[in-house]
Parts: structure tokens; C-alpha cells; sequence
């Protein structure tokens, strides 16, 4: 007998309206526009289903965080109901602003070819007012500064060869960030792998991971340099059988679930081999095949705070289980909550106070705990806390490579010293 | 990864067991997929509540007269009292009071003004001895202004059938004033966000103003999601007794209650993998060694011990299909045999077999599987077959008695 | 932008007990509804009276599908050519309750392709339009149709919403001054001679007995004018068939999905409003079992079975409900599958049938011909009574379809209208300009899965004649969504006890609302409905503590204030549950 499940395979008939999605929203109590996960979601969608007009312009407020899809009880992909809902029902082509914001590496390349002259002006407050006037980007939003040298250049001209060096060998998907903005993360990566016994290999070609786009609803273009990408990993991890490991939690999240939910791209064959460094890095560990020293001199407060992608990924135990193995580690636990910054989406003008209101519990909890430090796995949420509070924002993979006894951990992991 | 205990369910039963066992130096981690049942919780925690139709006074005496494979029946009546001790303490050290006395089930007020039999209740809500009487002869019900899910009409009528009289009026603010503009989110708990930033004076003199003729004020419970703290601040400042009225769908004291245990099990260094689905196990010499979950991947759990605290068919412990009833999970099995058309009741307020349908277990709640029982697992709470929370009123009852029973034996197991 | 007015509530039983109207027309069906309409058009004093509520028999339980008639173009050629006639009428006057999705008739592997050719013919003789697609060219249109079909045809088929039809015939009755009385059962008549001149009511809620007096009685009752011509001293042979339906979550299908053979089980897949449904089964049922259908799980069988043919993607969509209709078939011979009997329209003059004057029994047809069927019986009724107007209900639009919705003319997005007034449009049409939005929160939502706005609740409890939810439900679709009635039924009774103004009552009727909800639940209570199932039993009776139904779920009215004290109540024992 077929119907053997009245399990629905059309994912937004799952919903039991039982409304825990709406608990966990972050925009609901401070945007009264948006409609809100179960509205916007799997409600609308059977609207959706049934004329295309039933498409409410508001559903462009959502953070695309997921945690309605965490939260839910009976497994929907509400997020990614109102993703694709956008992308297929929303009029219009998007915005010069939202293309501009969308391209991070089209727009990191020309930047940190001229960083110094872009950082000094991205920072004058007449050409955020410009900006805020023409482009719609908030004025009061700080722009991540562009680094001089990309990390791919870098990596190019000072370590691929001694990373050939090495027996077993990552691949690493480093991303627009590492590249444009924040090279050190690579770097640190790097030194840390290296002492573990790891070389590491950059990917034959790398597009950014398309996150932006896709809230941006570039679709054409995040499928094309999707594409790109998933071609690139498949060599690495299929024909050279090596992990491709990232330092993003939302490049990883992107990459692993996006593409085949958002853009159809089926990753089945791949999408084990991503993973986040910390991930990687923690199973060598606990399976014995790795050990780490610390150093003694390390004493920092650090508190934790979680991507929204990466509880969705379900993996904040990897970064935060490596982290606490460091001995001279004072945990803080924080509250976990939106930052509100969603990537390109608190940029907008339309959307910064908002942002701002959904990220005022987390920075006022972070204020009061008065961590030294705040560790987290992406670099949107980094540059939302570092603009908020007072506090500077590192990756765990940096905090690692700085607590890190470097040449003890070589000597165990039978790695020959420098 | 390797625990020493793995829960699989993060709602009232596996929080109640992964505490328990953290607090006594267990490395535990519990596997939840979404978000729990508790969020739907009236306010009151119901032991024994009925008993072939009828009101339970003293629910303990009752457990004797349970049959023979009714879990609470299978742990015995001392264990019950003693795990009730345990769980009033362990609830306390979450931050979370309970009133109530536990030889003894009272009455509670229902969203619609009904009454309910209840035992151990969150500080929020109401509670009272005498099924015909309230406390009081006067009250003021007092609604958020423009929430359609509070019905004070409703509650009117049934103080009124006691013979209290109440003002009917409305409270509002400027948060939700603004939030008012969403034709969907006016929601419990986005209002109880929403006011856990606005003034608890301004609130407080409104409902001062609106109750000035009236002994108490009931008004729907809308505060304090993360904490009781804006609870007890409000009735501070409140001229006369402030009890909160419960709310459907979600209950913000239920879920401030699942914050709150989640808050504490975490806190006690148990690793709590939300949004992350328990998928298959792998047994070896009749014992589960470890499970997968779907976004841990290829890097499975492993734990000396399992706890089984997967819930019914709302949170996926069991699910039905066309011609049967499973245990996704592991293929544990359940208790529900027969065609579809035996799971159900044409009235849908009677008893329904499908409430007592999940997994069977022997005395000391070890699943069997295939019919032998698996020695490492524990099932408990809703997951388990033979107790109709529903019709019993017995769901809290089940979950805690079980769940501490199981985080006992596993304890004094090693 | 159009503002109607529209008279409120029904009518006072105190005011018109002397009154002699023209017409008493016996039945709230569309058939009933739109006789009135008609009657009240030619400037009949008219009175409709409906034992329970607009649409509770066989009307609110069919397909919704509005038939170009090619289903019957094969077996019943006159059929066939009343419903395309009807078809492009109802287009034209009922734009707001019906929607031109087109329809296609597909040919399975295992069908015959040659009945094609007699199809297309047929449908050719009787007028319907047809097409003859490519399979590919189909599955391009329809992608939810089977993938494997070897053939298609094109027919304007539709889809009707029978609800919304029959409000719209009632209040264009009461538009041109019927009265109209709910909840009343006729009980007797009331005869000078053997000349019928009133009916004998009862009331269902307290049971008081009144008399209403006519030159004419038009029995519209479908199945039940057997038992109604019984009471007036004729005999009408019904024979009951009863038609099983499953509905399922939401549109699989945007086009009408027929198998093209003769009419089996299950070949009928529509689309209609936000779900779509198959049906249906035939069954001879007992007279006796009319008022007490159940669908049984081999109904659900083989509804699934046929239907997952039709459109592969069933098997993986949610079942919300099952539930059954009776054929109101005039028997003639004793076929067992009551198909090969016309549905054709049969109009009674009792008159020179029986001798019995002054009363009139319309049955017979279908849906799709309700307002041909209304027309028959008007007709003979003003040959009665010796009036000569003209029929007009093909050519005036029913209220609400008078002119297109801002929807309609695509302008919702434009204006910015909300999802719920989108929705709005769509069910009530123009009239939906009367839906107040004065209260901030009139915008709130009600029925998420349905989209029902508070203002849309008040609207109908003003002006729609709504005495309970289920009245509620067939006016608006509050509780007809995915999750029936789990998050909106407490929502509404907390409105509907504001107006009604009694909390017993009004929990009485809530909690037998639910029961009903799962009387269409049950016999698919297995995967998400179970769980939606359970969630809902904790709400409703765990936390709201609503512990009693009532055996007789489908159309309890509501009862007098203390007759209800005891069933919601939980009383420290004897306990009832």
C-alpha cells in the first residue's frame, strides 16, 4: 500500500502549528512587520502553493539565523522555506546595494587591492553618509577593515611549499573573510595543523561560499560560483581524500546544507568531508590520533558565543569541547542569542536598528560577564560584538593557536621541530 | 565522542535524569530534536490526577490501586515519594519553585475557566483546595490589550460559578502598542519578550488602577521567559495578589521552565545538542555502544549508558504508520498491536488507546528489543507504554518518577 | 470601492407567526438557497428554513468540483449539457466562488485509449470544448498528473466552492426581503384539505414547536426530501448512495485531474481553495444511515490506492480528513453501484402526482445544477400562484461576485493587502469590504493555517447567520486548515462567546466542535495527523481541561444555558469524563 506514512515529503505540511518556532525568532518582538517563522513559513507556503500573489514582500526580514529550524519539534526547514520562497516569488531584481553587499569577493578583490585607501574611506563619516543616502548601507555601521595582502597571495608565496611537506594533508576552504579581511585566521590554522602533523593545501579554485548572495537573492550567480566550489571539493576530498576543512561556521553551514535546500545542488558524495576545523581537529583528538599541549603561561576569560549557523549545524560542542581542554581557559557561558547581524542583513539600512534590538541582550550580557575575550566561529557575528561592545572577538582556532604550546605539541604529534 | 551517560530527548525527562546524573559527576549529553512538550505545560506538574474517571485526592495512596504494568505502579509508591522529594529539590536548585502539597492534589484554574486537578505548580498560577470556593471574592481579570489568547469571559464565568465577581479590563504598553501591528505574532511568548523590556512600574500601576475594588488580579501569563525574576518584581510592586492564568499554545512558564533546567544542565558541564536528530544505534552483545545523530555525521555518541526519553508521537518517540506503531530510533518495541482503527476512540475525549501506546519496558524500565531487554537503555518518561497522561493526569508524574529512577539505578550501577 | 448592505441576523420567530408567506422553500442545501434567491427575485414573499445549518447535508460534503459536464458526456449526455450550460452560467453570476482551473481527463497505461475518442465525441455532441493534449504537453500544465499517462484532454473544468455559494445565494435572498430561519426542523404540515398551507417547526435548540404558513412548500432537501415528502403524505423514492472523500493538506494539483474512462472509485482529484481533494467511492447505504456516515478504512484504501494513480505525489502528502456525502439519486431500478442513474433534475408537482396541492418537491441533480434546479421548482411554483416573471438568476452576479476583487485584478500587491485580506477576497469577494478593521487588533489572526482575521469572524457572526463554530467553519474556513482547529478553535469560541455572551454554552460548543474535527480525523489518524492529534488532546483537554463531548457531533445546536451547566464542568466525583 503506497501512503504508508502520511509523513509528509513536502517538508512545510510537517508543521503541527504548535507555534515553539515563534519562540525562538529573534525578529518578531522588535520588527512587528515581519510575520513571523510559521507565517512567513510553512502557513504561507500552502498560500503560496495556491496563487504565487499570496508572497508577502515582509518574509525580506528574515535573518535566514535558522533557529526556528532548531527549535522546531517536528524537523521543518522553516528557514529554508522562507529562502526559497524568496528567491522564487519575490519581484524585481535585487538592488545595486544588495548586489554589492551579496559579492564579498568581487568586492574584497578590488578592495584589498587599494586597503589602505578603501579602509580610510569606508571610515570617513561623509562617505557613510553617502552611502547611507545612495546605497541605503546604515551610516552607523563600522565596515570590517580589508587586509593589504589576500591570504591566497600569501599562502602562495610563503607556505605552499613548506605545507607539501607534510604526510597527511587538509584541504582548506578559507573563505572571503580569511582572504580580504583577516588572513591571521588562516595563518593561525595553519600553525596549529602544522603542529598536529597536518599539512594544509588551499583548493584548486575557491568562489566565496555564496551566503551572501543567497540572502541577497543572487541565485544565478551563488549556483554559479556553488558550482565552482563543489568541482574544487570533490577533487580534494574525493580524488585526494582530504577533509576540506573551514574556519566559518556559515561558509560550512552554506555549504553543507544551502546547496542542495536552496540551490539544488546535490553535495550528497561531499557534504561529510566539510567540516570546521575545530570539528577536525577535535576528533583527532578524542580518537587519541592527536594530542595537544598548552602553554602554562595562558590565562584568558572567554566566553562562547554561538553562531546561529552553527547551532544549526549542531556542532558548537567541537569548538567549545577544544577550547576547554586549554588549561589556563576561564569559561564564561553566555546567554545564547542572535547577535543580529545575519551577515549582509544588519548592513541595510532598513534593517539596522533592528539588528541592532536583537543583538542588545547578548552585548549587554556580555558586558557584565566581562570575558577578556569573546570566542566565536564567524566572522559577521566577530564584527557585530567587536562593533557593540567593548570586547574583541577572536576564532577559536586562534585562541587555540595562541594557547598553544607549539613545540611540545609538534614533539608529540612526532612533527619535526622548525 | 564518549559520555558516560547519552539522553536522547531534551525535555522534562531527560533534563531531570542528565542533572541528576550531573550532579553527581556523570559526563552526560543529551540529543534533543526541536524543542520540548514542556513548552505546552499547563503550570501544574500532575502526578496522579484521576483515577478511572474519578479526582484523585492523595495521589501517592492511589498508585496502589494502578495495574500491574502502569509505570508509576512498576516503581512502587515509596520510590515515588522518595523520587518526589528528589525532584522538588533538584527543580529548587534550577531556580524553580513548586507549591503544592504533595500528599495532596489540589485545583487549578484552566484557560477557559475550567478547573483541573493539579499537584506541584510553577509560582505563577493559582491553586486551591476547595473545587467550589476560591480564596477570594473579588478579582480582577485583566487581559494584554488586543491578545486573543486569553479569555477573560471565560475565566468571569467560571469565578463566577464560585462565587467570585470580577472586573473584566485591559493593560497595555507601549512595546506592545507596537508589536500590536502584526497581525500573527501577538503571541504568548513574543509578548512575554517583548515586556521583559518595558517598565514593571507603568504595567504595575495600570493593574494597581484596574483592580482597585477586587482582592486579586489574574492576568495571562506573559512574564518572565528566561526567569521568574519579572514575575516576582511585578508582584512586588503589586498592590494585591497577582496570579498568572495559563495560555495556549505555548505557556511561558512552561517554557521558561525548560530555559531554566536546560540553563542548570548545562551549566552543571552537560552537553546539550539541540536541533539534532538521534538517527540509528549500534548494538553489540545485546548492549547499544554508541548512536548517530544527523548532524554529527559519521562521528557517533558513545556512552556505558542510554536514556531513553523520547516522548510520544509530538516529539517522534513513537510513530504510527499506516499499519503500525514504531520506535524510530532504535526498533525498540512498543505496546500497541492491531490495525489503525484499534489505536483510536471515535469520541475524542475518551480515553484513547493510542495515549498508552510506546515502549515496553521490565521493572527496572529496560526497553526490550526484539522482545529481550536491553540492559544499558533506560526508557522513561512519555516514551513508555501503559500510562494515559491525558486521562490519568499523569504525565509529570510518569516522567519524573521514572527519569530519577533511572539516573538512580544507572548511579548506583557503577 | 462598493459598500452593500447587508440586513442582520435572522429573523424574530415571535414577529412572523401570523405571516402567509408565498413560499416556504424546505432546505438550506444550495438547492434551497438558490430557490430561494429565485423566489425572492420574482418577488415571492419567501422563507427558507433549514433544519440545521446552510449546507450541512450532501452540499457541504462533494468535490467541489465545477463540472464542464465532460464526466458525464459519455453515460448521460443530458447531464453533460446542463452542467456546461450551468458551467459558464455559475463563471459568469458565482466569480467568487469559483475558480477556471481547467481540468484534464488522463489515460493510464492500463486504461484504454480508445475510450478517448468516444470521450472527446460525446463531449463534442454536448457542447464542451475539449482538447487533445500531447502527455508530455499535459505534464507541463500539471505536473502534480502522473507522469505515465498515455493520453490527455483539456476540459474547462473548475473548481466551486459550495460553502461560499450557498451563503451567497441566502443573503441574495434576504436581499430581496426572504426570510430565513436556521436550526428549525419541519416536523409536519400544516393542510386545509389535501392542499398543504404551512409546516410545523421545531426548534433545535429549545425545542419549542412553531408554525409558518405558505400558498406554496418547495421540499429542497436532497436525500432527505424522502423523509420531509413522508411528513407531507407523498412518496418520494430516494436512493441513498453514499461518496467517500479524503482531503488532503494543501494543492498538489492547480488543475482539475479526472481519469479518462467510465466513472469508477477515485478518479477525481480537485483542487480547491488551499487543499486539494479525491473522491469519490459509491456505496448503497440503508435510508436509516443517512444522518450517521463514517468513512471506513477500506473507503480509505482504495481512495488512496486509486488517487496515488491519478497523482504519484498523494502518497507523501498529508491526509488531513476523511469524510462522506449521500447522493440525493431519485431511484428508479435497483443498479447497485447507483451510477447508471441519471443525476438528472427531478421537479415533483405533488399537485397532480399525489393530489396533494400546494407543495412541491425539487431532487434529484447536482450541485452544478442547482440554480437550473431552483429555476424549475420557482417556475412551477409561480405557475401556482399565477405569477409571470421572468427568471433572472443566470444574469444577475451573486453578492460578492458583482465585480472583480483588487485579487482578481491583480492589484493585491500593489495596494499592499495583507495575506488575510488576500484570503479574504477570495472567499467573500466584494463583500469582503465589509469586514471591519476599526480595532487594532480586528488584523489579528484567528486561523493561521487558514488565514481568518478577527474582523473576518465579527463580519460573519453579524452577518452570516453563525450560531456555533461549525457555522463558523463553513463561513470562513476557520479549523479547515492543517492543523483543524488545534490553534484557532479556542481563538474563535473566545469570539463567539463575546457575542453570544454565554461561557457554558460557548465551551459546550467548542469542545463538541472538536469532536467533530475528529470525527474526520480518525480514520486517517496515523503519521502527522496522530501527532497533530495528540498535540491537540493535550491542549484541549490537558490544559483547557474540556473533558465531554457530546454523542451527536455533527450538528448539535446549541442548547439553553443550563442544560450545559454539568458537561463542562470537572467535579471532584463523581468525575464525568
Amino acid at each position: 500500500m503506497e501512503q504508508e506514512h502520511n509523513y509528509s515529503h513536502n517538508n512545510f505540511e510537517e508543521c503541527k502549528k504548535c507555534t515553539i518556532c515563534t519562540v525562538y525568532c529573534p525578529v518578531t518582538p522588535v520588527n512587528p512587520d515581519y510575520p513571523g517563522p510559521k507565517q512567513a513559513g510553512p502557513d504561507g507556503e500552502r498560500y503560496r502553493l495556491k496563487k504565487p500573489y499570496f508572497y508577502d514582500e515582509a518574509l525580506k526580514y528574515c535573518l535566514n539565523c535558522k533557529r526556528c529550524e532548531v527549535a522546531c519539534p517536528s524537523n521543518v526547514k522553516i528557514g529554508d522555506i522562507i529562502m526559497s520562497a524568496r528567491i522564487k516569488y519575490a519581484e524585481g531584481r535585487p538592488s545595486l546595494r544588495d548586489t554589492m553587499l551579496g559579492n564579498t569577493d568581487f568586492m574584497g578583490t578590488v578592495a584589498t587591492a587599494m586597503a589602505p585607501i578603501v579602509n580610510y574611506t569606508l571610515g570617513l563619516k561623509p562617505v557613510k553618509k553617502i552611502m547611507d543616502a545612495t546605497l541605503r548601507i546604515d551610516s552607523h555601521r563600522q565596515f570590517p577593515k580589508y587586509a593589504s595582502q589576500r591570504f591566497d597571495t600569501w599562502y602562495r608565496r610563503n607556505a605552499a611549499e613548506k605545507q607539501r611537506q607534510f604526510k597527511k594533508q587538509v584541504a582548506y576552504f578559507h573563505g572571503c573573510y580569511v582572504n580580504y579581511n583577516y588572513p591571521q585566521l588562516g595563518k593561525d590554522l595553519i600553525t596549529v595543523l602544522n603542529a598536529a602533523g597536518y599539512g594544509v593545501q588551499l583548493l584548486e579554485k575557491e568562489k566565496c561560499c555564496g551566503v551572501a548572495k543567497i540572502s541577497n537573492r543572487c541565485v544565478k550567480e551563488a549556483t554559479r560560483d556553488a558550482e565552482i566550489n563543489v568541482a574544487s571539493i570533490r577533487k580534494a576530498a574525493i580524488d585526494g581524500r582530504m577533509p576540506v576543512v573551514t574556519t566559518s561556521s556559515t561558509c560550512t553551514f552554506t555549504m553543507r546544507d544551502e546547496y542542495p535546500h536552496i540551490l539544488g545542488i546535490d553535495t550528497d558524495d561531499i557534504r561529510d568531508s566539510i567540516m570546521l576545523a575545530t570539528r577536525f581537529l577535535y576528533d583527532l583528538v578524542d580518537r587519541g590520533e592527536v594530542k595537544l599541549a598548552f602553554r602554562k603561561d595562558y590565562h584568558e576569560k572567554i566566553a562562547y558565543h554561538v553562531p546561529c549557523h552553527m547551532q544549526k549545524l549542531g556542532w558548537t560542542i567541537y569548538s567549545t569541547s577544544l577550547l576547554r581542554m586549554i588549561p589556563g581557559l576561564e569559561w564564561i557561558p553566555l546567554h545564547q542569542s542572535c547577535c543580529g547581524i545575519a551577515g549582509t542583513y544588519g548592513f541595510k539600512k532598513e534593517n539596522y536598528n533592528y539588528s541592532q534590538e536583537i543583538g542588545a541582550g547578548l552585548f549587554a550580557d556580555i558586558e557584565t560577564k566581562d570575558p577578556d575575550l569573546v570566542a566565536t566561529d564567524c566572522e559577521t557575528c566577530k564584527w557585530q560584538i567587536e562593533m557593540s561592545t567593548s570586547k574583541h572577538c577572536d576564532n577559536p582556532i586562534s585562541i587555540i593557536a595562541r594557547a598553544l604550546d607549539i613545540e611540545e605539541t609538534r614533539r608529540l604529534n612526532g612533527v619535526e621541530p622548525e | 565522542m564518549k559520555f558516560d551517560t547519552i539522553i536522547i530527548g531534551g525535555g522534562l525527562a531527560g533534563l531531570l535524569a542528565g542533572i541528576r546524573l550531573l550532579e553527581n559527576g556523570k559526563k552526560v549529553a543529551i540529543v534533543s530534536a526541536g524543542q520540548s512538550a514542556l513548552h505546552f505545560c499547563s503550570g501544574s506538574f500532575e502526578l496522579l490526577g484521576r483515577l478511572g474517571g474519578k479526582f484523585v485526592e492523595r495521589p501517592f495512596e492511589a498508585i496502589d490501586s494502578l495495574p500491574a504494568a502502569h509505570p508509576l505502579k512498576k516503581m512502587g509508591r515509596e520510590r515515588a515519594e522518595e523520587y518526589t522529594r528528589q525532584f522538588i529539590d533538584l527543580m529548587k536548585r534550577a531556580g524553580i519553585e513548586l507549591h503544592g502539597d504533595p500528599e495532596r492534589n489540589s485545583w487549578r484554574l484552566s484557560p477557559v475557566g475550567l478547573i483541573k486537578p493539579s499537584w506541584l505548580t510553577l509560582p505563577d498560577h493559582l491553586t486551591f483546595t476547595n473545587p467550589h470556593t476560591l480564596p477570594f471574592g473579588s478579582a480582577a481579570i485583566i487581559n494584554v490589550y488586543g491578545y486573543i489568547d486569553f479569555y477573560p469571559q471565560f475565566i468571569a464565568a467560571g469565578l463566577s460559578k464560585r462565587g467570585v465577581k470580577s472586573v473584566i479590563s485591559t493593560y497595555d504598553t507601549p512595546g506592545i502598542a507596537h508589536l500590536r501591528k502584526s497581525s500573527t505574532e501577538m503571541r504568548s511568548s513574543t509578548i512575554a519578550r517583548v515586556l521583559n523590556d518595558e517598565d514593571l512600574e507603568e504595567i504595575a500601576d495600570q493593574l494597581n488602577e484596574k483592580s482597585r475594588d477586587c482582592e486579586v488580579i489574574l492576568t495571562p501569563a506573559v512574564f518572565g521567559l528566561y526567569s521568574e525574576e519579572p514575575l516576582r518584581q511585578l508582584r512586588d510592586l503589586c498592590d494585591r495578589p497577582l496570579w498568572m492564568v495559563p495560555t495556549i499554545p505555548a505557556n511561558v512558564p512552561g517554557v521558561r521552565t525548560q530555559l531554566m533546567l536546560r540553563e542548570r544542565f548545562q551549566r552543571l558541564g552537560g552537553e546539550y545538542l539541540l536541533g539534532d536528530t538521534a538517527l540509528r544505534g549500534d548494538f553489540r552483545n545485546g548492549r547499544l555502544k554508541r548512536i548517530y545523530t544527523y548532524n554529527l555525521g559519521e562521528m557517533p555518541l558513545e556512552a556505558d549508558t542510554f536514556v531513553m526519553a523520547s516522548g510520544s508521537f509530538f516529539s517522534n518517540g513513537i510513530r504510527a504508520n499506516m499499519e503500525k506503531i514504531y520506535e524510530p530510533v532504535l526498533g525498540l518495541d512498543v505496546s500497541l498491536h492491531g490495525g489503525r482503527t484499534q489505536w483510536y476512540d471515535k469520541d475524542f475525549y475518551a480515553p484513547q488507546p493510542y495515549e498508552k501506546c510506546g515502549v515496553t519496558t521490565d521493572d527496572a524500565l529496560h526497553p526490550s528489543l526484539l522482545g529481550k531487554p536491553v540492559e544499558n537503555i533506560y526508557a522513561v518518561g512519555s516514551l513508555l507504554a501503559e500510562a494515559d497522561s491525558l486521562s490519568e493526569m499523569s504525565g509529570a508524574g510518569v516522567t519524573m518518577v521514572t527519569s530519577l529512577h533511572a539516573a538512580s539505578e544507572i548511579l548506583g550501577n557503577n | 470601492m462598493l459598500v452593500y448592505r447587508i440586513n442582520r441576523r435572522y429573523i424574530s420567530m415571535k414577529d412572523t407567526t401570523k405571516k402567509v408567506y408565498d413560499v416556504i422553500v424546505i432546505g438550506g442545501g444550495a438547492t434551497g438557497a438558490g430557490t430561494a434567491r429565485d423566489c425572492s427575485m420574482r418577488g415571492l414573499k419567501t422563507l427558507l428554513v433549514e433544519r440545521f445549518d446552510f449546507t450541512a447535508g450532501a452540499t457541504g460534503r462533494n468535490h467541489g468540483l465545477l463540472h464542464s459536464g465532460a464526466r458525464y458526456a459519455v453515460t448521460d449526455p443530458e447531464s453533460a449539457a446542463e452542467c456546461i450550460k450551468e458551467n459558464i452560467i455559475l463563471k459568469r453570476i458565482a466569480r467568487h466562488c469559483v475558480e477556471e482551473t481547467g481540468g484534464l481527463f488522463v489515460t493510464l497505461p492500463e486504461d484504454d485509449l480508445e475510450y478517448q475518442a468516444r470521450f472527446v465525441e460525446a463531449c463534442g455532441n454536448a457542447g464542451i470544448h475539449t482538447d487533445i493534449l500531447d502527455p508530455a504537453e499535459a505534464v507541463r500544465m500539471e505536473p502534480a498528473v502522473n507522469k505515465n499517462i498515455i493520453g490527455a484532454v483539456k476540459v474547462p473544468d473548475g473548481s466551486i466552492d459550495p460553502f461560499r455559494l450557498t451563503v451567497a445565494n441566502v443573503i441574495a435572498a434576504r436581499e430581496n426581503g426572504a426570510d430565513i430561519i436556521t436550526y428549525h426542523e419541519v416536523i409536519g404540515f400544516v393542510k386545509e384539505g389535501n392542499r398543504v398551507t404551512g409546516v410545523k417547526l421545531r426548534s433545535q435548540k429549545t425545542g419549542e414547536i412553531s408554525y409558518q404558513y405558505a400558498r406554496v412548500v418547495i421540499s429542497a432537501c436532497g436525500i432527505w426530501g424522502k423523509h420531509v415528502g413522508e411528513l407531507a403524505g407523498v412518496t418520494v423514492n430516494m436512493y441513498p448512495a453514499k461518496g467517500a472523500l479524503l482531503i488532503f493538506g494543501h494543492r498538489v494539483n492547480n488543475m482539475v485531474i479526472n481519469r479518462c474512462r467510465k466513472p469508477a472509485d477515485a478518479d477525481i482529484l480537485v483542487p480547491g481553495d488551499t487543499i486539494c481533494l479525491i473522491g469519490t467511492t459509491s456505496t448503497h447505504i440503508p435510508y436509516d444511515q443517512i444522518d450517521h456516515m463514517e468513512v471506513t478504512p477500506e473507503e480509505v484504501d482504495v481512495l488512496i490506492r486509486e488517487g496515488v494513480k491519478l497523482s504519484p505525489a498523494l502518497a507523501y502528502t498529508r491526509i488531513l480528513r476523511a469524510y462522506a456525502g449521500v447522493r440525493p439519486l431519485v431511484a428508479s431500478d435497483d443498479d447497485p453501484t447507483g451510477r447508471s442513474i441519471s443525476r438528472g433534475i427531478v421537479c415533483l408537482d405533488h399537485a397532480s402526482r399525489d393530489g396533494v396541492e400546494g407543495f412541491i418537491t425539487i431532487t434529484g441533480g447536482k450541485l452544478m445544477t442547482y440554480r437550473l434546479m431552483a429555476q424549475w421548482a420557482t417556475d412551477l411554483a409561480c405557475k401556482k400562484l399565477g405569477v409571470d416573471r421572468p427568471c433572472l438568476t443566470a444574469e444577475v452576479p451573486l453578492p460578492g461576485s458583482e465585480a472583480e476583487t483588487d485579487v482578481e485584478k491583480g492589484r493585491a500587491n500593489v495596494i499592499g493587502l495583507s495575506t488575510e485580506q488576500k484570503a479574504a477576497e477570495g472567499r467573500h469577494g466584494t463583500l469582503s469590504a465589509l469586514i471591519p478593521n476599526e480595532k487594532e487588533y480586528d488584523d489579528a489572526l484567528v486561523c493561521e493555517c487558514e488565514q481568518v482575521s478577527v474582523g473576518e469572524v465579527k463580519y460573519a457572526i453579524n452577518n452570516l447567520h453563525v450560531h456555533n463554530m461549525i457555522n463558523l467553519r463553513r463561513r470562513t474556513r476557520v479549523g479547515m486548515g492543517t492543523c483543524q482547529g488545534e490553534l484557532c478553535a479556542c481563538r474563535a469560541a473566545g469570539l463567539l462567546n463575546r457575542a453570544e455572551n454565554c461561557a457554558s454554552r460557548s465551551l459546550h460548543d467548542l469542545a463538541n466542535f472538536m469532536n467533530e474535527r475528529w470525527k474526520g480525523m480518525y480514520p486517517v489518524a496515523w503519521g502527522d495527523t496522530m501527532v497533530e492529534t495528540q498535540f491537540t488532546s493535550w491542549l484541549y483537554e490537558g490544559v483547557l481541561g474540556l473533558d465531554s463531548g457530546d454523542g451527536h457531533h455533527e450538528e448539535l445546536p446549541l442548547g439553553p444555558v443550563n442544560a450545559m451547566e454539568e458537561a463542562d464542568e470537572e467535579e471532584p466525583q463523581p468525575a464525568q469524563f
